[in-house]
């Protein structure tokens, strides 16, 4: 396992190093300015443009630009925005924020699916099964933004309804609120409901149905026959020989989907005001700031990656016909 | 407890042979077995009645959609909600049919084992087979893991495996066709069950594989002292190894008796064209194969009176109005489902 888990990510550092040359390749040749915010203040001198140009090697050709970003992004050093600010701590806590969402509406996300598709597909055709049917076309064939739109002004409305604030519908967290660790957390947790509810029924639609379809294969399975012959309760064959044969495929699509649902938090946190990976990616491309949007292409090449990884793995340990060696 | 089970019935005990002969193992009555589909009713088992005695091998021929394997999911209480079920079915005395599903469960696995057709799909591909054949043990005692898994490597042995206490680790994929297939039978025998069933155990195996299989279910039988009930349309396969056969046609029980009597003096049309169909070995080559002609009838509408009629060479008007019982003919409990059983005894003569 250990061995089978190095090999995989040796594999992945080419396709790290391959994906941060196009993306940088593509960010650098795309035509924005980087100075174009420099240029526009007043009183500034072309010597002082020529200076910060020099400054941001903006003067050099691309493959050195590259070389020279590469080798400092190995030791860790992700350079400085054009601004001036060190992006390395920037990424952080910008990542920070996104991961919350991300992570907390995945896991919900899947505990929900596998136990709705799962339902249906042992109840087929029951009125359970139709109306999570129905919610999942429902769900499947929104939009992000108009989901997230229509909770966030459902929210605001009931809290203006009942005159209370129970729905946090603006930012990941109230600034500059004390009161200890406990409360800190609780007030998160208040304002991460509407956009992981947003995600949660987005990925939850596509991945109730594929664990359905495969829970129906899976019980139709002969060795499900075979576990019933045996005198094998009904409870243990489905959890025990069944689901555990369903998941595999689930697995797959969900690490797959990852990069999906890290698109959708962007858009979500860009409908609630978050200021995590989505602001960042949008302020660094509108001032075309080489070095947030490599930054933030690394982290997300990277992410999707180790999920892929992991999928792997979690692939491996259900599924020993996938185990090498 | 720890009076292992892991010897019992491994090896040829002595003394205690389960009441050979006394009482029939499994005595089916009148089963009727249906399924309601869009199309209407499907008719899949009509009216059959057979019963199986303590270490015999009982064979049952037929093509597909004969309703053999149905009337063994039947005795499994395997069959699906769907299906309506009447008549009976007795395991040693007691009834299976409308048993609580509970109660059917301590019956599966432990009285009644199953070997299915296709060992490729029939072993859960994420569990190790010697995990898979544990499991059917601790199903039904109360044995440790270690003790079960002891079992079901001596099992593995049994069967033929070998390096068993290594290959119960690994996973179906590992095996090879006609190991997984021991496996299965393994399996199948973990519990002493008094009556094993064997649906198609050689259809999805290579030639060269099937009569290896067939003696490991002999050494298998030899080894638990039950009953084996060979599902099969291969006649060979049931002169080898049966020594009662039941011929079912869309749905119906044919003709049953001993295997020597059915196979050299069949009393039903069908049987006999079963029989004609088949190349011999003694054949100098020049009589060509003699196939039943038409095709087996639809189970939603199944024609009227004797089934096979509309396919049968001897056939005359009553064969379409009166359903023919299966009737004893001829000597030592050979019995027909035959208008005109007795008329095929010229056809003995002149097959030679």
């Amino acid at each position: 396992m250990l061995a089978f888990t190095l090999r995989r990510l040796a594999v992945s550092i080419p396709v790290v190093i391959a994906s941060s040359f196009i993306v940088f390749v593509l960010v650098a040749t795309a035509g924005g300015d980087p100075l174009a915010d420099l240029r526009l203040r007043p009183g500034i001198s072309e010597g002082t443009i020529e200076l910060r140009r020099k400054q941001l090697h903006l003067d050099e050709p691309v493959l050195q630009r590259y070389g020279n970003w590469a080798t400092a992004a190995i030791t860790g050093d992700l350079g400085k925005a054009n601004g001036g600010e060190e992006v390395r701590p920037l990424l952080v806590r910008r990542l920070g924020v996104t991961l919350r969402l991300v992570v907390f509406a995945t896991i919900i996300a899947v505990i929900l699916a596998v136990f709705i598709g799962s339902m249906g597909a042992v109840k087929q055709y029951s009125k359970f099964d139709y109306t999570a049917t129905f919610f999942a076309f429902v769900f499947f064939s929104m939009p992000v933004f108009w989901l997230a739109a229509i909770l966030r002004d459902v929210g605001i409305r009931i809290n203006t309804r009942i005159d209370r604030h129970i729905f946090f519908v603006v930012g990941e967290q109230t600034p500059g609120l004390g009161g200890g660790f406990l409360n800190v957390q609780a007030d998160r947790l208040g304002h991460l409901i509407l956009p992981s509810v947003t995600l949660i029924l987005i990925s939850m639609a596509s991945w109730s149905r594929f664990q359905r379809g495969s829970m129906l294969e899976v019980l139709n399975a002969d060795y499900i026959r075979t576990a019933r012959a045996k005198g094998v309760s009904a409870r243990r064959v489905l959890f025990r020989h069944a689901l555990r044969n369903a998941l595999i495929p689930v697995v797959t699509i969900v690490a797959i989907d990852f990069a999906t649902i890290l698109g959708g938090a962007v858009i979500t946190e860009t409908v609630f005001g978050w200021t995590g990976m989505g602001r960042l990616l949008v302020d660094g491309l509108k001032a075309s700031d080489v070095n947030v949007i490599q930054a933030w292409l690394l982290v997300a090449a990277v992410l999707v990656i180790s999920f892929n990884l992991a999928a792997d793995l979690l692939y491996g340990y259900l599924d020993p016909r996938t185990r090498t060696t | 407890m720890s009076r292992s089970h892991v010897a019992e019935g491994l090896l040829p005990a002595e003394g205690d042979v389960p009441g050979s002969g006394d009482q029939p193992v499994l005595v089916v009555e009148n089963l009727s077995v249906s399924f309601a589909t869009p199309d209407g009713r499907v008719q899949a088992v009509r009216d059959v009645s057979f019963s199986v005695d303590g270490e015999e091998v009982l064979g049952i021929v037929g093509e597909s959609g004969s309703g053999k394997s149905v009337t063994m999911m039947a005795v499994m209480g395997l069959l699906p909600k769907t299906a309506t079920v009447t008549g009976s079915v007795r395991f040693r005395g007691q009834e299976i049919l409308g048993l609580p599903e509970k109660e059917l469960r301590r019956h599966r696995g432990n009285h009644v084992a199953m070997v299915f057709q296709d060992p490729l799909t029939s072993l859960n591909p994420v569990f190790t087979i010697g995990n898979q054949i544990a499991e059917a043990i601790r199903v039904h005692h109360d044995v440790s893991r270690r003790e079960a898994m002891a079992k079901a490597v001596t099992l593995l042995e049994l069967v033929g495996i070998a390096n068993a206490g290594q290959r119960a680790h690994e996973y179906p994929h590992q095996f090879s066709g006609g190991m997984r297939q021991r496996a299965m039978i393994a399996m199948s025998i973990s519990n002493d069950p008094d009556l094993l069933i064997a649906d198609e155990p050689t259809t999805a195996l290579d030639v060269t594989i099937q009569a290896q299989i067939l003696e490991v279910l002999e050494r298998a039988q030899a080894a638990v002292h039950s009953a084996i009930v060979l599902i099969t349309h291969d006649l060979g396969v049931v002169a080898g190894m049966a020594d009662r056969v039941l011929v079912m046609y869309a749905g119906r029980a044919v003709e049953l008796g001993a295997v020597d009597d059915v196979f050299l003096h069949p009393r039903h049309p069908y049987t006999l064209g079963l029989l004609e169909s088949l190349p011999r070995l003694d054949d100098d080559g020049q009589e060509r194969l003699t196939p039943i002609t038409g095709s087996p009838p639809s189970l939603l509408h199944p024609p009227a009176g004797c089934t096979f009629h509309p396919r049968c060479r001897f056939v005359r008007p009553m064969c379409g109005e009166v359903v023919p019982e299966l009737r004893f003919v001829g000597g030592l409990g050979q019995r027909s489902a035959c208008h005109y059983a007795e008329e095929l005894q010229a056809v003995d003569q002149g097959r030679g």
